[in-house]
């Protein structure tokens, strides 16, 4: 679903994001990006959101590759991403329903369709009672499902969650985390940048170590490679991702059927008309229906 | 398109939450669409003028001084025989004395009665206007003419369309300079309703909105503008025209002003088209600069 080639990003101030990054993220998984500040998570999530395009490499998601993505077609690319952001990204002056619904206008949703699905994914995060409430009325965990809800109301096939419990209470960042491992277990593909090892350590998923814009671990059992230290002894600490899948005979795939996931879709309450519409879309490329990005860092902090 | 309605409705919005730089855009632009619709209807007067003076095919002789009605006949008589003169009725000066007291009033000329200061004089009516100056040529060779005081019409017409040439420059100029100066103004009004939503940019951008999607409310926004500047620049230009107008004819009877009705809606649709594409426009450019930008870079982190 999602590729990375040898990609390479140097930005044009002489700033080495990544190195060299091959790595491959299968349909259904669900990933921890992990890694100090600065260390390349951000840019690993712009490239996969095609907000910067690599020096060197090529990125490939859901067959297409992005170098050959032409300009106009970026929109269509990210409608088959959901972000999450760290800071939440709502509208103050908009209620709850209606920053959800935002999203679904964006693309051009007919408002009888936005009044169907914004209440069932408001349902779906637990925030039906809220939805007339502005987001400044709600906690910080709240306003974090509204933001999920947003991301999850087109129906991506991908999430992407930028340190989604950046900006939450502790307790409540485990209940963040358990809301995508539910979304991702009906056939989403979830990638989740955080810096919180705890958390990464309960949820037993791959993990994907970024240090120095490097790949230096990927291990599917809820450990990480403790990067960011210049004395890291790569044997140590990480398992090579593809030798860890030969030996345990995991092959990155979930076990869901094209018409499994299909049904879960529906399960969502989506209506497909838009499909059938959507003429305009026809001529665009084909991209992953359900990935979504978490970002860990973020570089006003750093 | 679907969700063309949302996106028109945000655009109406725009201009309301940022009421005071709209303000601002639309008194600019009426301004511009006053001083552009005044030149064009003054070179419209102008030139109407000129095709009244310019193809009146009539030309006023006077007869020299010291030549009796009886001789000043002859001197007829030979305009006549001229090619392409069709007919040269005799104006006295009795009739051209009656002609005036009854325009400018009585009290004036009750006093000079018994010296009537005016030649007397032949209304000339060509065949062939083109061929005027040979005519007159030869007209004022004839014995008797006051070669000097032929009424050259054609010279007063030409005079006339200098003129209207000059406004016609000058408005050119002006018109340009404010065109600029409106699509400046409306861009950077546009801007600004774009800098207090770049939130909202960068959200729409991230879920996948298409560049079309993202610049239509601000395309809505300028064209709004442009029509509400279309609409009062309308009227207010009634108002100048006509105040212009009542004080050119009570100095000056004989021109009649087109009246305002009759432009009206050639001036509104001008108004509208003219008003709503340099919205368009001010949208178009200002948010050029935000379709090329991703994610942080819109919010300026």
């Amino acid at each position: 679903m999602i590729e990375f080639q040898n990609v390479s990003k140097t930005y044009p101030n002489g700033t080495h994001a990544l190195h060299d990054v091959s790595l491959s993220i299968d349909k259904g998984e669900f990933v921890f990006i992990v890694g100090a500040s600065g260390a390349g998570k951000s840019t690993f999530l712009k490239l996969i959101m095609h907000e910067e395009t690599p020096t060197s490499g090529e990125i490939i998601i859901n067959g297409n590759k992005l170098s050959k993505l032409r300009r106009r077609d970026v929109p269509y690319l990210r409608r088959h991403m959901g972000i999450v952001f760290q800071d939440f990204r709502l509208i103050e002056k908009m209620t709850v329903f209606d920053n959800v619904a935002f999203a679904m206008r964006a693309v051009g949703e007919s408002t009888a369709t936005i009044k169907k699905r914004v209440p069932y994914v408001l349902n779906l995060v637990g925030l039906k009672d809220k939805m007339k409430n502005k987001p400044n009325e709600l906690s910080g965990g709240e306003q974090q499902r509204v933001s999920l809800a947003r991301a999850l109301v087109n129906n991506p096939e991908i999430i992407i969650a930028d340190e989604p419990t950046g900006n939450v209470d502790p307790e409540l960042s485990h209940e963040i985390i358990e809301l995508l491992n539910e979304i991702n277990s009906m056939g989403t593909t979830v990638l989740v940048v955080t810096h919180e090892h705890e958390l990464v350590r309960e949820f037993n998923q791959r993990v994907v170590t970024i240090d120095h814009g490097k790949v230096i671990g990927d291990t599917r059992s809820g450990r990480f490679a403790t990067g960011a230290s210049e004395d890291y002894d790569e044997d140590d600490y990480s398992i090579d991702y593809n030798e860890y899948r030969e030996e345990s005979g995991y092959t990155g795939e979930r076990e869901y059927s094209d018409d499994e996931i299909l049904e879960s879709y529906e399960g969502l309450g989506y209506d497909d008309d838009v499909d059938e519409a959507g003429t305009a879309e026809d001529d665009a490329p084909q991209y992953p229906d359900n990935v979504v990005i978490v970002p860990d860092d973020d570089d006003r902090l750093g | 398109m679907k969700g063309f309605g949302y996106l028109v409705k945000e655009g109406f919005k725009n201009v309301w939450s940022n009421r005071i730089m709209s303000i601002a855009s639309v008194c600019v632009l009426i301004s511009c669409l006053i001083l552009t619709g005044a030149a064009a209807l003054f070179s419209i007067n102008v030139a109407k003028m000129v095709d009244e003076v310019g193809e009146s095919n009539e030309t006023i002789v006077y007869i020299k001084e010291g030549y009796s009605q009886l001789e000043a006949v002859y001197v007829g008589k030979e305009i006549e025989k001229v090619p392409n003169v069709a007919s040269a009725r005799f104006y006295s000066k009795e009739e051209a004395f009656e002609q005036y007291r009854s325009t400018l009033g009585d009290s004036l000329f009750s006093r000079i009665e018994d010296r009537n200061p005016l030649p007397d004089s032949f209304i000339v009516v060509m065949h062939d206007l083109s061929q005027y100056d040979d005519t007159v040529a030869q007209i004022q060779k004839i014995e008797g003419v006051d070669p000097d005081t032929i009424l050259n019409r054609k010279d007063f017409a030409d005079k006339l369309t200098r003129i209207s040439s000059l406004v016609t420059i000058f408005s050119i100029a002006v018109v340009s300079a404010l065109l600029v100066i409106s699509l400046f103004i409306i861009a950077n009004t546009i801007r600004a309703t774009m800098y207090s939503r770049r939130f909202e940019i960068s959200i729409m951008k991230s879920v996948g909105a298409t560049n079309s999607f993202v610049r239509m409310p601000f395309l809505v926004e300028g064209m709004v503008i442009g029509l509400i500047s279309a609409l009062i620049a309308t009227g207010a230009l009634a108002l100048v025209y006509q105040g212009v107008g009542m004080v050119v004819e009570n100095a000056q009877s004989m021109f009649d002003f087109i009246p305002y009705i009759d432009v009206l809606p050639y001036v509104a649709a001008a108004f509208t088209v003219f008003g709503v594409f340099v919205g368009f426009c001010g949208g178009f450019l200002s948010i050029r600069k935000y379709l090329k930008m991703e994610g942080n870079e819109i919010l300026g982190w």
